[in-house]
């Protein structure tokens, strides 16, 4: 029995270490809307000044906290003065994928500096254990606890009682009023990136000095679990961000208690996907509040789309189509490839996200879903490698339908999180279910293509076999786009209390959605599979789910040829930087920022 | 000039370009002419630590050679191409090694999913994937131009359970491992060693590799009450769990696998990871001589570092590069064939390196029981901690 309260006890201590990123990402979605992805680099930078303010300058505990919070603030109100207001006229999608570059160029930046290698972190309080149950805390426990809480009070003291503190809620409950009544929207702006930009570093600072440990790979995971804690809270809602802090903290722990350590995170995305589905607005927001997406027609930029030619399109597939027969190196068609495969997937995002208005960010899973069948189908069962891939798409589509469906009530950043959320269940139970997909050992000796008993093996056959499954994909959803149901589709992301007016049922528009564009997902991962011969849960990672979201709003969402213009330019960009060896990622954070900036309905426009 | 001459005439002083700034980044501009190798490894991205880490071993290495006179009088260098150990941008870059006529070998990825997606494509290639880190047990089995010396863990394991449960007594152990290809062939071989040798394994438990937090863990791991605990770590993760170990209390013997073999273990782990036992290829005081040369060259040229296992990897895959390149010249499949011909070569890790040709792989690696005293690895000398 006593194990129960040790981790109830473990449970707590995580959850307060959750709650410092969360407030952070709490503060800012409270007014501006948005979730901050940048809030993790933050994290990790103030982890790096703390760094050279304890180990190179020697300076006392308080002096590092206030070095670390006025020059993480700095960089805050850098990324709000340069990297977002600009944004501010521009869609909403905008600014998220705003933060998603920045924090590329973050995180790049400190690895740059100072080396990918991790570092130690020593805490500078005394080293003493106070014995709690069966085991033990210490003083920076404390000080953790004590930052959360005291930061979430005074931001409560100051959002309720100062002046710029009504100015920070009236701009969160409507932007425009608050801009007529005389609030300095830049002003409030600013003044929360630093707020919370501040707590992010400090956070960072602390959390490596708990596990004496900064690396550069601590950023993604602070982001990813500051925001289900901050969602399961309520978005927006400070107290909120941290009960579902200690909330995610516990449910973790018991998870691990009663299922073993390598099921942890799988509790975590759950417990997320189940407080989405029953309170879609989280635990702790009232149900006075307005509901805090009012998104429709706002999201996705209303812009004319680029209008292609059709005899240019023709000329540009027979091109790509004849490109082989010219002497072009391998590596070339292997880059095409890449780029035909993540243009099959980016047209599934396309149609979901953009056409139908449900923004996906864990699409990496229905690639998993389509490789892991396709490979099984032609390993276990000796499926012909062709219909293995037709037996992938297929499943992915059933069963990525399935999965997505409790997310079908959601509306907006909502669905982007829940979707985010069943991208990483699906990757956790692919590790965890042994018996059917080999756990982390993998699969490996998956069979080549082929197509009628004719091995598909060089690399020219790959990519016209890639390109054709591909191009056909396409001419499916742009036939699908001209029909009834495209026309629905759009009526639907627009304005879906409209549209249900018009009787169009909703569930079901968004399953055939997800069935025609799980389909295309899953036929990419399947050849994919086919193509490397060995998977396991690390090949389709949250990292190719970012990228697909990137290319479709890089090549105009909904826009079936923008997807694959996307495609061609991401996969193309870092292999033409390759020679920057280092920088690449960096140089493409920086693109992709410009891109945003100067074209954010994507390079050929919405449709 | 026709229309054909001017574009071979663009290809190669594009190529040209691209191979001098490959060079000037080896360092190795000098010669005009040197033996290139591909090297395809993470740069950025989550895993960029371990290629920093190759690319020091692979420098020094270099630099040995070349003072001995390189390759029958010409020089080699690398090419590194970054994957970020991603199996997408691994077979680009498979593609792009097999179709550089100057490449000669590859060596590389990190990880086994970025590696073995590339493995078909060296292999009908016909350019030898020559990996030392990628640790699956199918990876040679992907054809005869995929060779490895990563240490087979089928080796490794049987000498910690060895370690572990005859010479240290413990006789119930609780097992983490970290949850990859390699840390669950690495479990595998361990537990079957450990209870032939008679221990009991009370709990084994998995974790991913981004886990900080592993209090509630090792709550699981007392109540199993178990005399001793095993970690299938790298280093930074090892260090994590040893210091929260000691942190809630837990203070049975602590054993771990080579790979958290590392001045940075000590670092991160700090008091927390004394007395933590460990098997290794190779210690700082080993008094071998291809052990003495590698640390001091080390030491010497990157300001006194301590060389850690992934440095020790990448400079014997060096060296075995050369070794087999001086028997097989330039010609790609001279290259695969001269791997079955390089007999005990010097090496690090396994003392002689010789490619056992059935399975491509080098068994037989060296094995010294070492544990940290006042912060520094050293020698066990048998007393119980």
């Amino acid at each position: 029995m006593s194990s129960w309260l040790d981790h109830t006890i473990n449970g707590l201590i995580v959850g307060n270490v959750y709650a410092l990123v969360a407030v952070g990402l709490a503060l800012i979605f409270g007014v501006s809307r948005l979730i901050n992805f940048a809030q993790g680099s933050i994290y990790l930078v103030g982890a790096y000044i703390g760094w050279i303010a304890v180990v190179q300058l020697h300076t006392p505990l308080p002096l590092t906290i206030i070095v670390v919070a006025v020059a993480a603030a700095i960089v805050g109100l850098i990324i709000e003065r340069f990297g977002l207001r600009p944004l501010q006229n521009s869609v909403r999608i905008a600014p998220l994928l705003a933060t998603i570059g920045i924090s590329f160029v973050l995180d790049q930046l400190v690895m740059l500096i100072f080396s990918p290698n991790p570092r130690a972190l020593p805490s500078q309080l005394p080293d003493v254990r106070f014995q709690v149950g069966g085991g033990t805390i210490g003083p920076l426990d404390l000080l953790i606890a004590g930052v959360g809480l005291t930061s979430a009070l005074l931001l409560f003291v100051f959002l309720r009682y100062t002046k710029l503190g009504w100015a920070v809620r009236a701009t969160a409950q409507d932007r425009d009023a608050a801009m007529q009544m005389g609030v300095d929207v830049n002003r409030v702006n600013q003044a929360v990136f630093g707020i919370a930009a501040a707590l992010g570093g400090v956070s960072g600072m602390l959390v490596g000095m708990y596990y004496n440990q900064i690396d550069t790979a601590m950023s993604l995971q602070a982001t990813l679990k500051g925001v289900v804690a901050e969602v399961v809270g309520g978005a927006g809602n400070v107290p909120g961000a941290v009960i579902g802090s200690l909330l995610l903290g516990l449910v973790e722990s018991y998870g691990v208690a009663v299922l073993g350590t390598s099921y942890r995170n799988l509790f975590a995305f759950l417990l997320l996907v189940v407080v989405l589905v029953l309170r879609p607005n989280g635990l702790f927001v009232s149900a006075r509040q307005a509901p805090p997406e009012p998104l429709t027609g706002t999201f996705i930029a209303p812009s004319r789309p680029v209008n292609i030619p059709r005899w240019a399109l023709l000329a540009a597939v027979a091109g790509f189509a004849i490109l082989p027969l010219f002497p072009v190196s391998f590596y070339v068609l292997q880059t095409l490839i890449n780029a035909w495969l993540l243009g099959m997937l980016a047209l599934s995002l396309t149609l979901v996200a953009g056409t139908m208005g449900q923004v996906s960010l864990g699409h990496a899973a229905l690639l998993a879903i389509g490789a892991y069948t396709s490979a099984l189908l032609s390993l276990t069962l000796a499926v012909p490698a062709g219909l293995a891939v037709i037996g992938g798409g297929l499943m992915s589509a059933a069963l990525g339908t399935l999965l997505i469906s409790p997310s079908f009530r959601l509306r907006g950043h909502y669905v982007s999180i829940a979707t985010l959320a069943i991208g990483e269940i699906v990757a956790l139970v692919i590790l965890n279910w042994e018996s059917v997909t080999r756990g982390p050992i993998g699969i490996s000796g998956i069979p080549p293509l082929a197509l009628f008993g004719y091995d598909l093996i060089s690399p020219t056959s790959v990519y016209w076999f890639s390109l054709a499954v591909m191009v056909v994909l396409a001419l499916l959803q742009g036939r699908l786009l001209t029909s009834h149901l495209g026309r629905s589709f759009r009526a639907i992301r627009d304005d879906d209390i409209a549209a249900r007016a018009y009787g169009l049922s909703l569930n079901r528009y968004k399953s055939l959605a997800f069935i025609f564009g799980g389909f295309a997902a899953g036929v990419s991962g399947g050849i994919a599979a086919h193509l490397y011969s060995y998977i396991n849960h690390e090949t389709f990672n949250t990292q190719q789910s970012i990228l697909a979201l990137t290319v479709v709003i890089l090549g105009g969402l909904g826009n079936v040829v923008g997807a694959i213009v996307g495609s061609v330019a991401l996969v193309g960009l870092p292999e033409v930087f390759r020679i920057a060896a280092e920088y690449r990622i960096l140089i493409y954070g920086i693109v992709l920022l410009l891109l945003v900036r100067f074209r954010p309905q994507g390079l050929l426009g919405t449709v | 000039m026709s229309n054909i001459d001017r574009r071979i005439l663009v290809k190669g002083s594009l190529a040209a370009m691209m191979a001098g700034t490959a060079f000037s980044r080896a360092a190795l501009a000098q010669s005009a002419e040197p033996i290139l190798l591909g090297v395809s490894g993470p740069l950025t991205g989550p895993n960029a630590q371990y290629g920093a880490q190759w690319k020091q071993g692979f420098d020094l290495a270099l630099d040995e050679i070349h003072a001995a006179g390189g390759i029958n009088g010409r020089k080699l260098a690398y090419q590194f191409e970054d994957s970020q150990s991603d199996p997408r941008q691994s077979v680009a870059i498979a593609q792009k090694f097999v179709s550089d006529p100057r490449i000669v070998m590859e060596l590389g990825d990190f990880s086994s999913p970025a590696s073995m997606a590339a493995s078909p494509i060296y292999q009908r290639g016909g350019l030898v994937q020559f990996g030392f880190t990628n640790s699956h047990p199918d990876f040679t089995k992907g054809g005869d131009f995929m060779w490895s010396t990563s240490v087979s863990q089928a080796d490794e394991q049987p000498l910690l359970a060895s370690y572990a449960v005859r010479r240290l007594g413990l006789k119930k152990l609780a097992v983490l491992h970290l949850n990859t290809d390699w840390g669950r062939t690495s479990r595998d071989h361990f537990v079957k060693a450990a209870k032939e040798y008679g221990a009991e394994v009370a709990v084994t438990e998995g974790y991913i590799a981004e886990e900080r937090d592993f209090r509630s863990t090792l709550v699981r791991v007392r109540d199993a009450s178990p005399d001793g605990l095993i970690l299938i770590s790298y280093y930074s993760d090892g260090a994590l769990i040893a210091r929260q170990a000691r942190q809630v209390g837990l203070k049975q013997t602590i054993c771990a696998a080579s790979s958290v073999y590392s001045p940075k273990f000590l670092e991160l782990g700090g008091e927390a990871v004394e007395d933590v036992h460990l098997g290794t290829r190779y210690f700082p005081q080993d008094p071998r001589p291809e052990v003495r040369k590698f640390i001091e060259g080390f030491k010497a040229k990157y300001n006194g570092q301590e060389p850690d296992a992934f440095n020790a990897y990448s400079y014997d895959a060096m060296n075995m590069a050369a070794a087999v390149v001086k028997i097989g010249g330039t010609d790609r499949r001279a290259i695969r064939d001269a791997f079955a011909k390089v007999k005990d070569v010097s090496s690090v890790i396994f003392g002689k390196a010789t490619f056992d040709v059935e399975s491509r792989r080098v068994k037989g690696a060296m094995n010294a029981e070492i544990v940290v005293r006042k912060g520094q690895f050293t020698l066990w000398d048998g007393k119980p901690t």
